[in-house]
């Protein structure tokens, strides 16, 4: 006999549970105690937690949490199919830019590509000296043989992250002006944030062949888009209201305002989402590679699986080397751009 | 100077609040300010504003905080939706503009000056003060040209490459005022432009209004909650307490005769002999009759601290008063001295009312 047996008879119920499945052959331990007339001591400090497994057990009629998990599987494959050829042809332009950006990095011979990418942080920042750490730290890394690792790596965070900020400011934007949007989309950013980054990447398996490049591309793009879209929102609402006050009174129509006001004034805030955004594109590409992303987490990845100690930290070092060269430039920018507009 | 009516306020009422509409007729019916917070919880910013603002003049709305002043200039340009009433400009009714025609009023007709100067921080001083053109669509090396122009006159020269930040807060509204003057509109709003300066800086900016103002007749609409800028500006004054009017009129009038407790109690602390001139205050001649024992001609418009100097503070002098060379009334010293004693002192109580 279960716990909640007399719950279910007080209900007038005990019909209905027995015209379930259950009840004909005993399942569990207890059952099986139970039918064999072994009397048990039960106390009030051994009640079950009313579970759907502990209902159950009482009356047949109810599911078991098994099938919880089975009917989410069994959703999700049946929507796949109509999922997929919504969403296969949406995202293959990614597949192809992903490939096309880790061609390019990857055929571009290293003395075109180091002074090429000292000339980018050179115009980013405005400082000799963040170039010369930015050559220092890549020659290093080209020197222990990870320079293919690492321009993988950059290939996929720079379309990544120019993805984000693609899709993430204007999103920004739109959120900073109704007040609705806002209410809808923060909780899917806080999901979004929260989610565990391994767990994005099971239905992803699903939706598409581990083959295509797509697969991690999305994992990144859903993973890193979170900072650039709640720090756009943010700048623009934070846009003084006595500036935008003045942009009225001169007759300035929404656009001029938009891009004339709102969207510079913003702009030290969407530069600290970018950086995020550029920061966090680096956690996930590492993540990514048990989906086959290439890069510096392929190399981690090894370490972990065959236990090689030193590739694995090596190369993890190599990680924090383009983590700080990104962030440092990106925090220049950010800089100048401060500079430029202090109140 | 004409006596032509450009903007003209009419029974605005504003109110705050959930439902201004059921407010308003509450309002309407004779319920005060404080009835209308409490037992309804909306707020009445403006009662019934009656004020005619006359072109090339200033006109100066002063109150202290929460009286509504800076909700009424925000009425003129709609930046704030009336609850009730019209705001006619040039003869058209304001309020019932469209968005596009609306524009065209801010673009070309009014333009504002603010408190905390509201320009902006990414671009240069000279870009900041082209801005009204700017959104016109003027092309930007023809409003830079005029940016520059306006600059210079408001004592800016050789700044426009700078950014805001690295100007102070005199020199800030400096460009906040080019701003409004490169926009060439004929109505100026200036909401508590000086508030924030210091007083010197204050008084500096004031005089470059006047001077401004001597050239350009522009209709301004002022405001402070500053008695002695109010004196200093103003060619009509409006005193708002809580969301009326309590009087309008010529600022000297006003101090001469304050119609209310509350004005007088403004007025009491002033310094008169600065502020009222010879004009208020001098007799008119008697049946045209030139005197001649008097100690000398003044000018009208001469103010009597200039007046106490001159007569080196002999209370039994009498000068002969001028304007534009011909004599128009005489000045007794006596009448001076008790001219500056404020009414509230010389009638006690007048406070109970």
């Amino acid at each position: 006999m279960a716990t909640y047996d007399p719950l279910f008879n007080i209900l007038g119920l005990r019909n209905w549970c027995d015209s379930g499945s259950a009840g004909s052959a005993p399942a569990s331990m207890a059952d099986l105690l139970v039918s064999t007339g072994v009397d048990k001591e039960t106390s009030i400090l051994d009640l079950p937690f009313p579970s759907l497994d502990a209902l159950n057990e009482a009356c047949g009629a109810f599911w078991q949490s098994r099938d919880v998990t089975t009917g989410v599987e069994g959703g999700f494959l049946a929507m796949k199919d109509a999922l997929r050829v919504v969403l296969d042809p949406l995202t293959q332009p990614l597949s192809w830019i992903l490939d096309g950006a880790l061609y390019l990095f990857q055929s571009t011979p290293w003395f075109i590509m180091v002074p090429f990418l000292a000339v980018v942080v050179y115009f980013a920042s405005k400082s000799v000296k963040l170039v010369g750490f930015v050559v220092v730290c890549l020659i290093s890394l080209a020197f222990v043989d990870l320079y293919d690792h690492a321009m993988q790596t950059l290939a996929i965070i720079f379309v990544c992250a120019f993805l984000c900020v693609l899709f993430g400011v204007p999103i920004g934007i739109a959120m900073s002006r109704s007040n609705r949007l806002q209410r809808i989309i923060i909780p899917i950013l806080d999901m979004l944030q929260t989610l565990p980054p391994f767990v994005y990447l099971i239905p992803l398996i699903f939706l598409f062949s581990v083959t295509e490049p797509k697969l991690y591309g999305i994992a990144i793009i859903l993973y890193a888009i979170v900072p650039v879209i709640r720090l756009t929102d943010l700048g623009i609402r934070l846009v003084d209201k006595d500036v935008i006050e003045a942009a009225d009174s001169f007759g300035m129509t929404d656009q001029q305002k938009l891009f004339g006001v709102q969207i510079p004034l913003a702009l030290p805030n969407i530069m600290a989402g970018v950086n995020q955004t550029i920061m966090m594109s680096l956690a996930m590409v590492v993540i990514a590679s048990l989906v086959s992303a290439p890069g510096l987490g392929v190399l981690v990845l090894r370490g972990i699986r065959n236990l090689e100690l030193g590739v694995g930290l090596v190369s993890g070092l190599a990680i924090v080397l383009l983590a700080i060269i990104l962030d440092r430039v990106t925090k220049a920018a950010l800089a100048r751009v401060n500079a430029a507009q202090k109140q | 100077m004409s006596d032509k009516v450009q903007v003209s306020i009419r029974n605005l009422y504003k109110i705050f609040g959930t439902n201004p509409e059921e407010a308003l007729r509450y309002v309407l019916g004779g319920m005060s300010k404080a009835d209308l917070l409490k037992q309804h919880g909306h707020v009445l910013g403006l009662k019934d504003i009656n004020v005619d603002i006359k072109e090339g003049e200033i006109t100066v709305i002063m109150g202290l905080s929460g009286s509504g002043k800076s909700t009424l200039i925000r009425h003129l340009n709609r930046l704030i939706e009336p609850t009730s009433g019209e705001v006619f400009v040039d003869g058209d009714n304001v309020l019932d503009y469209g968005e596009d025609k609306l524009r065209e009023l801010r673009r070309q007709v009014m333009s504002m000056v603010f408190q905390k100067f509201a320009l902006l921080p990414h671009r240069t001083v000279a870009e900041n003060a082209g801005t009204t053109l700017g959104v016109r669509g003027v092309a930007k090396t023809d409003y830079l040209k005029e940016a520059d122009k306006w600059l210079d006159r408001v004592g800016l020269r050789g700044f426009g490459n700078h950014y805001p930040h690295q100007l102070s807060g005199g020199m800030q509204q400096r460009v906040g005022i080019a701003r409004a003057l490169t926009s060439n509109s004929p109505i100026m709003l200036m909401d508590e432009a000086f508030s924030a300066l210091d007083p010197l800086i204050r008084t500096d900016m004031q005089d470059l209004l006047l001077e401004l103002q001597k050239e350009l007749h522009k209709t301004i609409v002022f405001i402070t909650h500053d008695l002695d800028e109010a004196l200093k500006l103003a060619d009509h004054l409006v005193i708002l307490k809580d969301g009326f009017v309590v009087q309008q009129g010529e600022p000297q009038h006003i101090l001469l005769h304050p119609n209310d407790p509350y004005i007088e109690d403004f007025v009491s602390d002033i310094n008169r002999a600065r502020v009222l001139r010879v004009r208020s205050i001098m007799a008119p001649l008697t049946k045209g009759l030139v005197p001649t024992d008097t100690h000398g001609e003044i000018n009208i418009d001469d103010t009597l601290e200039s007046m106490i100097a001159k007569s080196g503070g002999d209370t039994s002098y009498t000068y002969l008063v001028t304007r534009d060379g011909n004599p128009v009334g005489t000045l007794d010293m006596s009448s001076l001295v008790l001219a500056l004693v404020p009414r509230v002192a010389s009638e006690e109580g007048a406070r109970q009312y």
